[in-house]
């Protein structure tokens, strides 16, 4: 028992305070309010993305990370695409390809 | 005499706008302004109760609407604040008994007698909140440290954009410095950088708040009430003095005597 206090101490101190996951989870929830997209028009939005991309480099559609951001009452829309290869690396290795 | 007409207002419900309006108005009375307080959350009157008015209602807002009393006879006259005025909510009817347009009647005509017109809106966006903005110039918006109140304020803040009500200020309410201290509660510079409109005042988490209310008088009749001070500030900054920020430190040893001896503020 004495132990389970020791680290319940311990362990809260460790923890950081609780505001700043209040925080950030109010920035994204905020910056969704505030652009007021349906999820439909956001799924959309996000595979016309990813279509866009692909058409000059080759992306991992499915690890991209789609968001709106928001701060002074001001609205971005942030976008992280990893990017797998170059269109002249899958240019080169589908003609290696071909001629194997 | 064209007054200013200001709504006091939230989204979430219980965040304190109505011991804002108390409070406010009382101290903008004490400062000499002549103050209408308007209840406009039609069907839960509170205000009068907070203010301790409640014995003394015969007419109210839908009977003044209704041109059924003259609206000067629906006025109830503080008698510790001679300039603080009631305007009481109706506590039978629902808030369809109120037209926007009528509120906005209403409001124009007090503020041709009164130096401030301050409506407490109802909690929500629907026709209670559609109402008691009708009429205003200026808006407060209430709010405390926490996510669900702070998300609440945001989604007015753009109701009030779409309307027309520019540039609300806002109050933060019930703040604990101890769990500000501890980086448990939103603080004020978070507050603000997530709303990014300008601050009027900060209001700590009191006790005196609800046994003043308890007593139906507004804390800032209290001298040694630190939310009262807080409340005094706002009003102070309404009337456009530039008076510091009332300190959030959790107060002293040596603070907590001078307050017991009164002589702290
Ligand atoms: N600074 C404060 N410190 C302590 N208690 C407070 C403070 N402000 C408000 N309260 C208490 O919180 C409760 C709700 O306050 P109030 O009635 O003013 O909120 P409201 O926003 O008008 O609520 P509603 O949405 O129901 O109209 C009351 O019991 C009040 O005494
Ligand atoms: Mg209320």
């Amino acid at each position: 028992m004495v132990f389970e206090f020791m680290s319940r101490i311990l362990g809260r101190k460790n923890r950081p305070g609780s505001k700043d996951l209040a925080k950030e989870r109010l920035k994204l929830v905020l910056a969704q309010d505030r652009v007021d997209i349906s999820p439909q028009m956001f799924e959309r939005l996000r595979r016309d993305l990813a279509t866009a991309c692909a058409k000059y480099v080759e992306i991992d559609a499915a690890n991209m990370d789609v968001r709106f951001d928001s701060g002074d009452r001001t609205l971005a829309l942030v976008a992280s695409v990893p990017v797998i290869g170059t269109k002249r690396d899958s240019y080169n290795s589908r003609r290696r390809g071909n001629m194997g | 005499m064209n007054g200013k007409v200001m709504v006091v207002t939230s989204g979430k419900g219980g965040v304190g706008k109505t011991t804002a309006v108390a409070n406010i108005g009382c101290a903008l009375a004490v400062r000499g302004k002549k103050v209408a307080l308007v209840d406009a959350d039609i069907g839960l009157r509170n205000l009068d109760i907070v203010l301790g008015l409640e014995n003394r209602i015969v007419f109210d807002i839908i009977h003044a609407m209704e041109g059924r009393c003259r609206l000067r006879q629906a006025l109830i006259r503080d008698k510790r604040v001679q300039t603080l005025f009631l305007l009481p909510a109706a506590q039978s009817k629902d808030k369809d008994a109120i037209m926007p347009e009528q509120m906005k009647e209403l409001t124009s005509e007090l503020a041709d007698e009164f130096d401030y017109v301050i409506l407490d809106c109802p909690a929500g966006i629907e026709r209670g909140f559609k109402n008691a903005i009708a009429g205003a110039g200026s808006a407060l918006i209430i709010t405390t440290p926490e996510v669900s109140a702070v998300r609440d304020a945001d989604r007015i803040v753009g109701l009030l954009e779409a309307e027309g009500i520019e540039e609300p200020k806002l109050v933060i309410n019930r703040l604990r410095p101890d769990m500000v201290k501890r980086g448990d509660m939103l603080d004020i510079e978070d507050v603000i950088d997530i709303l990014a409109i300008d601050l009027v005042g900060v209001v700590p988490d009191d006790e005196t708040v609800i046994t003043s209310t308890n007593r139906g008088e507004p804390a800032v009749l209290d001298g040694v009430s630190r939310a009262g001070e807080a409340f005094r500030r706002i009003a102070a900054r309404i009337e456009g003095e530039d008076v510091p920020f009332l300190s959030m430190e959790a107060p002293s040893f040596w603070g907590k005597i001078k307050r017991f001896l009164g002589a702290g503020r």
